[in-house]
């Protein structure tokens, strides 16, 4: 095993591509599987869920995501602009184009943060103690909702030194404790019929009013009487027994009013001090879903805009074109998720 | 080593050579995706000619998707220009993910099969009225009158 006689074979590469390029394509290679376990769990749980919310439910915006898709896209561009620029050994348009791509990306993850904030706001979260989602509207919800009733109730001064913001306060809640008190009245006195559960569905739907059981038309509580109900009127049985029918049609359907994005506002909304728990049947599936997959993906992102950023410190002439080829493969394969990703969340 | 690192240099070169399209390809195929996005979006707005045919609807969104992605794979990441060890590393890795989506298929058959009755009376958009109802109307207000006491402040206990 002398040296003279080891260098007597003459190595050829397994592939016919250089090392790092091989090594960037089995680490793609593994993301491909990882994100199909993703998305294929997502898919799964999705279509075999009872129920699962509408886009317009948990305060998805279609354009939005669209856009997001279009940043993506036009930062592909430019990064294949920079390797193009970069084998030509063009270091200055290199680093133009590697900077646009840094934007692009910055601004895809500000748009998802906006998106995210949406949803906390609406209190939204991928579990609890933050997640004020109930699947159901059963006791467990109507003892959450009186909780959160009895912490508001004592957060308000005296009846005497109480500001007009107080009384409205007051009337707010007190108009939700009628409902409630009303609806466990039922359900106490008459446990085998559906009125009681019936009444807490109504008290849900005026807390937190889903696009996708309000006539596909958003519904604001203001426009009727506080104990009215805006869900489909009690003598509808057609309708009413229409389970889990929600989970299968497209937000397109709920589209008709382009004013509000297609969100039902309700008491949440309309009182931010209120944070009353939410009813979104199938709604902690789908935040955990959604934040897991989309997280994921952002991850990816930002350790995309970490490599373009540690490539800015470089030279980027011919001798780097290798590694700005591996960072935009990298960043193709980003694009890649997202262009299944953008259908399956928004539109489906 | 030295070899070795001569021949990836020359093999790097070698496939530079032959890599990548121009810059008007790219362009086009930028254009071609942007388009591919819109068509997505149009099932949602109320241009879409096919009516609200769910199936439609969804396989028109992942046929574009594939297109899609295809495009990205193909120019963007050169392997349209690359020789055939690429089917070596994206094959078999396409092959997995696929088994592993349709692996879990079964599962939403069995989830269908095994939500219990409550969960499917709590799952409806609204409860279902029963037929009862109609025998057993009462009046909702006399209740309401009592809890509007500023004594009764919490009527039932669970």
């Amino acid at each position: 095993m002398s040296d003279d006689h080891h260098q007597g074979f003459d190595y050829q590469p397994a592939l016919p591509i250089p090392n790092g390029k091989l090594c960037l394509w089995l680490f793609l290679s593994t993301e491909i599987m990882f994100f199909a376990g993703l998305i294929g769990a997502y898919i799964v749980l999705r279509f075999g869920a009872v129920n699962w919310p509408s886009t317009h439910d948990v305060h998805l915006v279609e354009y939005l995501g669209a856009i997001n898709t279009a940043v993506l896209i036009a930062s592909s561009i430019t990064i294949v602009l920079a390797l193009e620029a970069s084998k030509k050994n063009n270091a200055a348009t290199a680093r133009m184009y590697m900077i646009i791509t840094l934007v692009l990306g910055t601004m895809f993850l500000g748009v998802k943060a906006f998106e995210y904030k949406a949803k906390f706001d609406h209190l939204i979260y991928p579990a609890m103690p933050r997640s004020h989602i109930y699947e159901k509207a059963d006791v467990n919800y109507a003892a959450a909702v009186r909780a959160r009733i009895n912490a508001l109730v004592a957060e308000l001064p005296k009846a005497e030194d109480r500001t007009e913001l107080d009384n409205e306060k007051a009337d707010v809640v007190e108009s939700v404790r009628v409902d409630l008190d009303k609806a466990e009245l039922l359900i106490r006195n008459k446990p085998d019929s559906p009125d009681g559960r019936i009444a807490l569905w109504e008290l849900a739907d005026r807390i937190y009013p889903r696009a996708s059981v309000q006539g596909h038309h958003p519904v604001a509580p203001s426009m009727a009487p506080p104990s009215s109900n805006s869900g489909p009127a009690p003598h509808e049985p057609a309708k009413a027994a229409s389970t889990s029918q929600s989970g299968f049609t497209l937000v397109s359907a709920e589209s008709n009013d382009g004013h509000s994005g297609g969100h039902a506002v309700g008491l949440n909304d309309q009182y931010s001090w209120l944070r009353l728990p939410i009813m979104i049947p199938g709604g902690n599936l789908w935040a955990s879903t959604y934040f897991l997959v989309t997280g994921f993906h952002a991850i990816h992102v930002i350790v995309g805009l970490i490599a373009f950023s540690i490539l800015l410190t470089m030279n980027l002439g011919a001798a780097s074109s290798g590694v700005v080829e591996n960072v935009g493969l990298y960043w193709h394969f980003v694009d890649l998720v997202w262009i299944f990703l953008f259908p399956i969340l928004y539109l489906f | 080593m030295t070899d070795t690192h001569a021949i990836d240099t020359s093999n790097s070169a070698h496939d530079d050579e032959h890599h990548g399209g121009s810059i008007s390809t790219y362009i086009a195929v930028a254009i071609a995706l942007v388009f591919l996005t819109a068509c997505s979006y149009w099932t949602y707005t109320p241009f879409w000619p096919f009516g609200d045919n769910v199936a439609i609807k969804r396989l028109w969104m992942m046929a574009v998707s594939c297109t899609k992605a295809m495009l990205v794979i193909m120019f963007f990441m050169h392997l349209k220009w690359e020789a055939n060890w690429k089917w070596v590393l994206t094959v078999p890795a396409s092959i997995m993910s696929m088994l592993l989506v349709l692996s879990l298929i079964p599962d939403v058959g069995r989830r269908f099969q095994h939500a219990s009755h409550e969960r499917m009376i709590y799952a409806a958009e609204r409860p279902a009225l029963e037929d009862t109802r109609q025998d057993e109307e009462m009046d909702l207000e006399e209740p309401l009158i009592q809890l509007h006491s500023p004594d009764e402040k919490t009527p039932v206990n669970h």
